[in-house]
């Protein structure tokens, strides 16, 4: 498929890149491209100017700051975080999820900041950065620059906090609580038809502290009224699956080719299940 | 800061140094083999999930359809025609010769891209990380089992030379 006729760029700054999203309003980042490049040969988008943001060094690295927090530039590729050192520590599932994103080529050019940014439903980061409690720096037009933190970030259906001429910068994603271990779990059916996030500190083998994320919905989203239910409760299949029971509860999945929204309602208690049994007993994803 | 609808660029292709212009919106498989005929690329689903258009961009397996022509500026690219040297072939081109891992043959320029770049990462995988190794690429005829072995012919080959 051939694109239609665009302009490019290629800043050598994060300033010169803002400058160049502010130009015109149909203006867009281009990171791994691993989405974007479909979506313009589908001609979904009216674009007038690619901002190629992939040699941006301001955007590539990894840093683990004193208080154990991560920092990961949006220009990060999934084969970078799957490789990195930093990351072998806690948390791992940042990684695991990494290394598990599509296939080598893709790894090879995507970003963790293309993927937040495209924000399509059934992205794999958008869930796991809600369940860690991330914070997404944003960068704006005149040196403005604001946090956001994940939960906030996803406002719907490939759609972000990120407005027009805004550029994200990083990513910091806070160290677990001692004990903590993350689990998730993903039902692959087509690309994915439900995914849970789980958060979960446990004493004496019973769950003290519990984050619950249900991904695959336009906005992923958080589940308290499971979470306050898991507080409490052994570790064993019987009683976790009596305390998701409810994770599909208010929550609206959508209908595609993979899969039924109805569907999608019956399997997500199963998936926030699992995902909570993993991290229960120290992390895993499956 | 340039903006414009055409560039000029210069890049590393097989070991040529490339000079020339093309238009923002094309893309790099486009470019590889309708402007610089090397049709050992292949254009399969154009969605990026075949795999048949694979090439090594600064040494990493990527997909030339999933990408544009004017991002090659300053880069190293390799195609399946960077592989045989003087009509002789790599062992992974010979052990896909040998174990007919194909039968025909659109996804083998990708296959043996993606293989070559797994091998040396990791001279000597499994299986079943040969299968995750070529995970990026889709074969429609063979059903993977003599590409596998194929594979795994060619990490024995390299390792015992």
């Amino acid at each position: 498929m051939i694109l239609a006729p665009v302009e490019y760029c290629r800043p050598d700054t994060i300033d010169e890149a803002i400058e160049a999203l502010n130009s015109s309003p149909d203006a867009r980042a281009l990171a791994g491209g691993q989405s974007l490049i479909n979506v313009l040969k589908m001609r979904a988008a009216a674009v007038d100017l690619l901002v190629d943001i992939t040699r941006l060094e301001e955007l590539k690295g990894i840093v683990r700051h004193d208080d154990g927090s991560l920092e990961i530039g949006a220009g990060v590729t999934y084969a970078e975080l799957a490789e990195s050192d930093l990351l072998a520590g806690d948390p791992r599932a940042i990684a695991q999820v990494a290394a598990d994103t599509v296939d080598p080529q893709v790894r090879h050019r995507g970003t963790i900041g293309g993927n937040v940014c495209h924000a399509d439903p059934i992205n794999n980061f958008p869930p796991l950065m809600v369940a860690l409690g991330a914070t997404m720096h944003v960068l704006g037009p005149d040196g403005a620059a604001r946090d956001v933190s994940a939960e906030e970030f996803f406002t719907g259906f490939f759609t972000t906090a990120v407005e027009e001429g805004e550029l994200l910068k990083s990513i910091t994603i806070p160290a677990l609580s001692d004990g903590a271990s993350v689990g998730y779990v993903d039902l692959e059916i087509g690309e994915a038809a439900a995914r849970a996030v789980a958060v979960v500190r446990t004493e004496d083998d019973q769950i003290a502290e519990a984050r619950l994320v249900i991904g695959c919905l336009p906005i992923p989203t958080r589940r308290p009224e499971v979470e306050q239910a898991l507080v409490g409760t052994p570790v064993t299949e019987e009683a976790v699956a009596e305390a998701t029971a409810g994770a599909a509860e208010g929550v609206e999945p959508l209908s595609d080719a993979d899969a039924t929204a109805e569907y999608r309602k019956a399997v997500i208690p199963v998936v926030a299940k699992r995902a909570v049994l993993a991290a229960a007993k120290g992390g895993h994803r499956g | 800061m340039d903006r414009s609808d055409t560039f000029d660029i210069e890049f590393t292709l097989n070991g040529e140094t490339v000079v020339a212009t093309v238009p923002a919106r094309r893309l790099l498989i486009h470019f590889l083999r309708d402007d610089l005929d090397l049709t050992g690329p292949k254009i399969g689903c154009d969605t990026g999930h075949c795999g048949a258009c694979t090439v090594l961009y600064d040494g990493r397996t990527i997909k030339s359809c999933m990408m544009l022509a004017v991002q090659a500026d300053g880069a190293t690219i390799e195609t399946v025609e960077a592989l045989a040297s003087d009509g002789e072939m790599t062992p992974v081109q010979e052990a896909f010769h040998e174990h007919h891992a194909l039968q025909c043959g659109y996804c083998t320029a990708g296959m043996v891209m993606s293989a070559t770049y797994l091998l040396e990462k990791n001279p000597s995988p499994t299986p079943d990380e040969i299968r995750e190794g070529l995970r990026g690429n889709l074969c429609r005829c063979t059903g993977y089992v003599n590409i596998v072995e194929a594979v795994a012919a060619a990490a024995g080959k390299e390792t015992s030379e």
